[in-house]
């Protein structure tokens, strides 16, 4: 299970509290996201769902520390992000989340095998390369490991980038329109593996998509329209905290 | 997350150069550009310091045969007193030789100057004279039937028409030529000749009769130790106690290790000239380095931000490319030591035998490190600002499409580091240099000339931006494709601005010297100089000139030849002169003494003396010189003439030209400081208005008949042997040069090249809203030739203010701008960019959109 032990027993993972983000400068500038509230608990699978636009996958790097709100505070994992320079927001995200994107983003000088390696490679584990293995077995290509990302499919370029977001053993799995470059079938086993993932290790899954079957698996939908969550529908809640 | 820690400092520094190396496997790609601007100009450092450590080398390994023995000391123009030489014997076997200039004449009346060297029977103490027929040396000198022997230069049997067997006159001795002289082995040692070497015994020099009170001969002694007892410690030895017995005998002395300073610093300084040229090409590779490691990242944007999305930190991603950076120096390295390594090698193999100085040619581990410090530090410098920024390429550039910024600063730490490794560079540049202040003014100007080109490349873009919205479509897309995000305005500013400004410098200065040293002489140059006129015979000499040249103006002052032993009585040794004026101490010079201001100089500073001052002595000093030796107006100067030593007040400072090519005089005296030494004269002849050759030769052959002692040097002969000179200087030069051109056109390239995916995008997609090829070819070219022609009016200005300070402060000559050749280069270097523009805007021309749509 995740080191979360600077969590209170009922605590949210991820706590987002009056957030407000605006974009860009002088006559350009965009209020991108608009007083957001939001608190996510452990184990728990939220999609974000809206239109374009409407500031999904903005909130989805607040999440992951990756863009700083102008208020508001983020507190992840038990960690006040807004406390952690760029540096250490970088070894949170190596320790506490896994990503997973719509274009895969693996690279692609290295083989499936490094690429899953290499978070754990950067965080200092000397068993990196077995770990990653294990990995890769789990989404089922213990038989590509030595294959560069070109030599693969989508879809298994997908599970690679999946299997690279759990090698870790992180906390949260964000995943950005995980199957928006993907066939319907392919699109399919990746979110079973997304779940079997989030439902085996306990890990809280937050997901931006467009698609109706895929947001009807999460535990809860929060829809979000012009920078504002406008509403959420909770399917079997899970610890999850909603203001 | 279990386990894993913060990796430590070893591990951490393994998993940089791991991530680095994979990051490599996709080839040199968008490298070729920064390994070959590399490898060009570590190549032109290693080679240069090679060389030069080759020939300091071979000249410090045949020291002893270039000296012609273990320690030599000369004396002008006297020769050893007995004590002298009875001290010089006691210590080893002694070889004596005596040099000068004289007037050698052929029976067919036909004269020529000959340098004369004059041996005795011990000569050549070391290494062996060849000839041409081979024949022991003594055989060919020996007087047979009346008439002494010799062995000449070929070039002056061919000048005379000589062959072995023919008789020369030379002063009073007839001398029968007997073989061709192939080599001597002191001949390095004696610098530049103005005439063709004539090797005769010491008997014969003293038949010719030249030997008179104050002619400029210089006498050579030889010493050459016992075998066990020629350590350094004994020649030293022996160097202390000749200062020592004989503290005025005025002889200079150098020993093996020594054998010829002015050629070892000769060496030195084309060696730092060449080098300053090296690093220039470095600079523009630099540049290239920069451009390729802004491209890389630029293409590795997204790798970067998925690294940093799984953890990576921002000084991670920096370290990693970072390595790279420094591997890819490396690797553009080897190739350039490899070559510059081997440059030595092949000169010897290939042109030794024809080389006037000997080289020793070896690897120089020192020289090729520093070539390889100078590649990395280079590299590094120009990486370090965009590697600065790829720290904090951001993570949300994985959601969402975002324009890098080129206009943001990295964080202040790149920014020190960038200052702190230029500095670095600029130091070593300085501080290994022969004349550090050349090489800080280079540095300074290159620094500035890049500074200038950023500058430049910006004001062009705002210009660019804040024009009218011009009506031509052509124009519009010209004007705007130079400030558009991913521009190439500052990679080919920079590019093209270094390369093109170094060559417009070169140019004016190869022009400039070969206008003054090979082209037209100044008007009011003299045609002659006639050396060596015995006192006694000056009055003789005047009349003669009169009637053999009544329209030309004779000038004629007493010289003679004195050494600068110590001034406001610190020894000379000790004297820490400026670089531009430490040959003044370096030998004996040429002195006068007057009682006017002579022609061709002006008082600056102080009072002339009154006429027929009897007074203490009084001495005027050349201003720049006096200012190179650190003494002004009231100071001593102490100098030996002749055995005497005699210390002087400096009156006044003159400030002569030098280039008039009259007589000029680092130091006058007053009347009355050497009015009884023995002395001879030198006199020049000018004609106003010009001479033809026809009279020039007349004129030589009248002097040679009535005045077989005195020698005349035609200025027009003299300036020929210059000039040769200056050409292969110049030919180095350009060598170089043309390394640093090579290196500017590929960075210029790959400058250009790197562009072309935005050009493949621009094309499609104007085509596909109508644009005609046509009229997309048109708006390149446009672009090209507005950054090209921006750029060349900057190389001309730059370049020929560079040229300028050169010859004028650093050459001591004039300055005439040659508009032509500048405008030449400067077009030549728009048509490479364009051409260079166009070849790669030629593919995305001829390309079909769909392809290229599809993988927008």
């Amino acid at each position: 299970m995740h080191d979360i032990s600077g969590l209170r027993p009922s605590g949210a993972v991820i706590a987002l509290t009056g957030i407000n983000l605006s974009l860009g400068r002088g006559a350009a500038r965009v209020h991108i996201l608009k007083d957001i509230d939001l608190h996510i608990g452990i184990g728990e699978a939220v999609g974000l769902v809206g239109p374009s636009g409407s500031g999904k996958s903005t909130l989805l790097m607040i999440m992951a520390g990756l863009e700083r709100p102008d208020t508001g505070a983020v507190r992840v994992a038990g960690e006040d992000l807004g406390a952690l320079g760029e540096d250490a927001l970088a070894r949170f995200r190596g320790r506490n989340v896994g990503i997973v994107f719509q274009s895969f983003h693996l690279i692609p000088t290295m083989t499936a095998l490094e690429n899953v390696a290499i978070p754990l490679e950067l965080a200092g584990a000397q068993d990196a390369a077995a770990r990653a293995a294990d990995e890769l077995a789990a989404v089922g290509l213990a038989d590509r490991r030595g294959h560069y990302p070109a030599e693969l499919s989508g879809g298994e370029q997908q599970r690679v980038a999946l299997a690279r977001a759990r090698a870790p053993n992180p906390a949260i799995l964000i995943a950005d329109e995980p199957t928006g470059n993907l066939d319907e079938t392919t699109g399919s086993e990746i979110i079973d593996l997304l779940f079997a993932s989030q439902a085996g290790r306990g890990t809280t899954l937050v997901l931006v998509t467009h698609d109706p079957i895929l947001a009807a698996r999460c535990d809860r939908v929060v829809r979000m329209r012009s920078g504002r969550i406008d509403g959420e529908t909770s399917r079997a809640p899970q610890g999850a905290s909603v203001p | 997350m279990t386990g894993p820690s913060r990796p430590s400092a070893g591990a951490g520094l393994a998993l940089t150069l791991r991530l680095a190396a994979r990051d490599l496997r996709g080839g040199l790609r968008g490298f070729y550009v920064f390994v070959l601007c590399i490898a060009l100009g570590v190549m032109a450092i290693a080679g240069v310091g090679s060389v030069a450590a080759s020939l300091t080398d071979g000249i410090a390994r045949e020291g002893r045969v270039i000296l012609g023995g273990d320690v030599a000391f000369s004396l002008i123009p006297r020769e050893a007193t007995a004590a002298e030489r009875a001290f010089l014997e006691s210590h080893g076997r002694l070889s004596v030789a005596a040099t000068f200039r004289a007037m050698a004449r052929a029976e067919d009346s036909r004269t020529a100057l000959v340098e004369i060297k004059a041996v005795d029977g011990a000569y050549p103490p070391y290494g062996k004279v060849v000839l041409d027929p081979d024949q022991p040396l003594a055989a060919v000198l020996e007087e047979r039937n009346g008439a002494f022997g010799a062995a000449a230069d070929p070039a002056l049997l061919a000048r005379l028409d000589l062959k072995p067997g023919a008789d020369i006159k030379v002063g009073q001795a007839t001398i029968e030529i007997r073989a061709a002289l192939t080599s001597e082995p002191d001949k390095i040692a004696g610098g530049i000749g103005f005439g063709p070497r004539l090797l005769i015994s010491e008997d014969a020099l003293r038949a010719t009769g030249l030997l008179q009170p104050g002619s400029l001969v210089r006498w050579h002694y030889r010493l050459q130790l016992p075998g066990s007892a020629a350590t350094e410690a004994n020649v030293s030895s022996v160097v202390a106690a000749a200062a020592t017995q004989f503290p005025d005998a005025g002889w200079d002395i150098r020993t093996r290790t020594n054998a010829s300073p002015s050629l070892e610093q000769d060496v030195d300084r084309f060696t730092q000239y060449l080098t300053l040229v090296g690093l220039t090409a470095l600079l523009v590779g630099g540049v290239g380095v920069a451009n390729a490691v802004k491209d890389h990242l630029d293409r590795k944007r997204n790798l970067i931000a998925t690294l940093k999305s799984v953890g990576a930190t921002g000084s991670q991603v920096f370290a990693i490319y970072l390595v790279q950076v420094i591997g890819l120096a490396g690797i553009g390295a080897l190739p350039g030591l490899a070559i510059g390594a081997a440059l030595p090698f092949g000169i010897a193999w290939g042109l030794g035998a024809v080389l006037p100085l000997p080289i020793a040619p070896a690897l120089h581990p020192g020289v090729l490190a520093l070539a390889l410090l100078y590649g990395v530090l280079t590299a590094v410098a120009f990486a370090l600002w965009p590697l600065g920024r790829a720290h904090d390429v951001p993570v949300s550039t994985l959601f969402r499409d975002e324009v890098a910024n080129d206009a943001r600063w990295p964080r202040r730490s790149y920014v020190v580091a960038t200052v702190l490794v230029a500095g670095a560079l600029a130091t070593l540049a300085v501080a290994l240099a022969h004349d550090p202040r050349t090489a800080a003014i280079f540095v300074a100007a290159a620094g500035a000339v890049l500074v200038a080109l950023r500058l430049i490349a910006a004001l062009l873009m705002q210009i660019a931006r804040r024009l009218p919205h011009a009506r031509s479509t052509v124009l519009r897309i010209a004007i705007a494709n130079l400030y558009r995000p991913g521009a190439l305005t500052t990679s080919v500013v920079l590019s093209l601005g270094l390369g093109l400004a170094l060559l417009v410098t070169v140019i004016e200065i190869d022009g400039n010297l070969r206008a003054q040293f090979m082209a037209a002489l100044p008007e009011r140059a003299p045609a002659f100089f006639f050396l060596d006129i015995p006192a006694a015979e000056a009055g003789r000499f005047d009349d003669a000139i009169r009637r053999h040249a009544p329209a030309a103006a004779l000038e004629r002052v007493p010289m003679l030849r004195g050494r600068i032993v110590a001034a406001n009585g610190i020894a000379a040794e000790a004297l820490k002169p400026a670089a531009s004026a430490a040959w003044v101490l370096q030998s004996d010079r040429g002195i006068t003494y007057s009682n006017e201001v002579p022609a061709g100089s002006r008082v600056v500073e102080g009072q002339w003396w009154k006429p027929d001052d009897q007074g203490p002595p009084l001495v005027s000093f050349e201003k720049r010189v006096a200012e190179g030796l650190g003494l002004k107006l009231g100071d001593t100067v102490t100098v030996n003439v002749l055995g005497r030593v005699l210390t002087a007040r400096i009156a006044n400072l003159r400030a002569l030209d030098w280039q008039s090519l009259g007589i000029n005089f680092v130091m006058v005296f007053s009347p009355g400081s050497f009015r009884d030494a023995p002395h001879t004269d030198i006199a020049t002849l000018t004609y106003p208005g010009g001479s033809t050759s026809a009279e020039e030769i007349a004129l030589l052959k009248a002097v040679a008949d009535d005045f077989p002692s005195v020698t005349a040097v035609r200025v027009r002969d003299a300036l020929d042997a210059v000039g040769h000179v200056v050409t292969n200087l110049v030919l180095g030069l350009r060598g170089a040069t043309a390394l640093t051109l090579v290196a500017a056109l590929l960075v210029l390239g790959g400058a250009l090249a790197s562009g072309h995916q935005n050009r493949l995008h621009d094309a499609v997609v104007l085509k596909v809203l109508g644009a005609s090829r046509g009229r997309l070819l048109r708006a390149y070219v446009l672009e090209y030739l507005l950054v090209g022609g921006a750029t060349a009016v900057f190389g001309i200005a730059a370049g020929s203010a560079a040229a300028a300070l050169v010859l004028t402060h650093v050459m001591n000559l004039s300055f005439g701008w040659l508009p032509g050749p500048a405008f030449g280069a400067a077009a030549g270097a728009v048509v490479a960019t364009v051409l260079l523009g166009l070849v790669g805007t030629f593919a995305a021309l001829g390309q079909k959109p769909a392809p290229v749509l599809r993988n927008l």
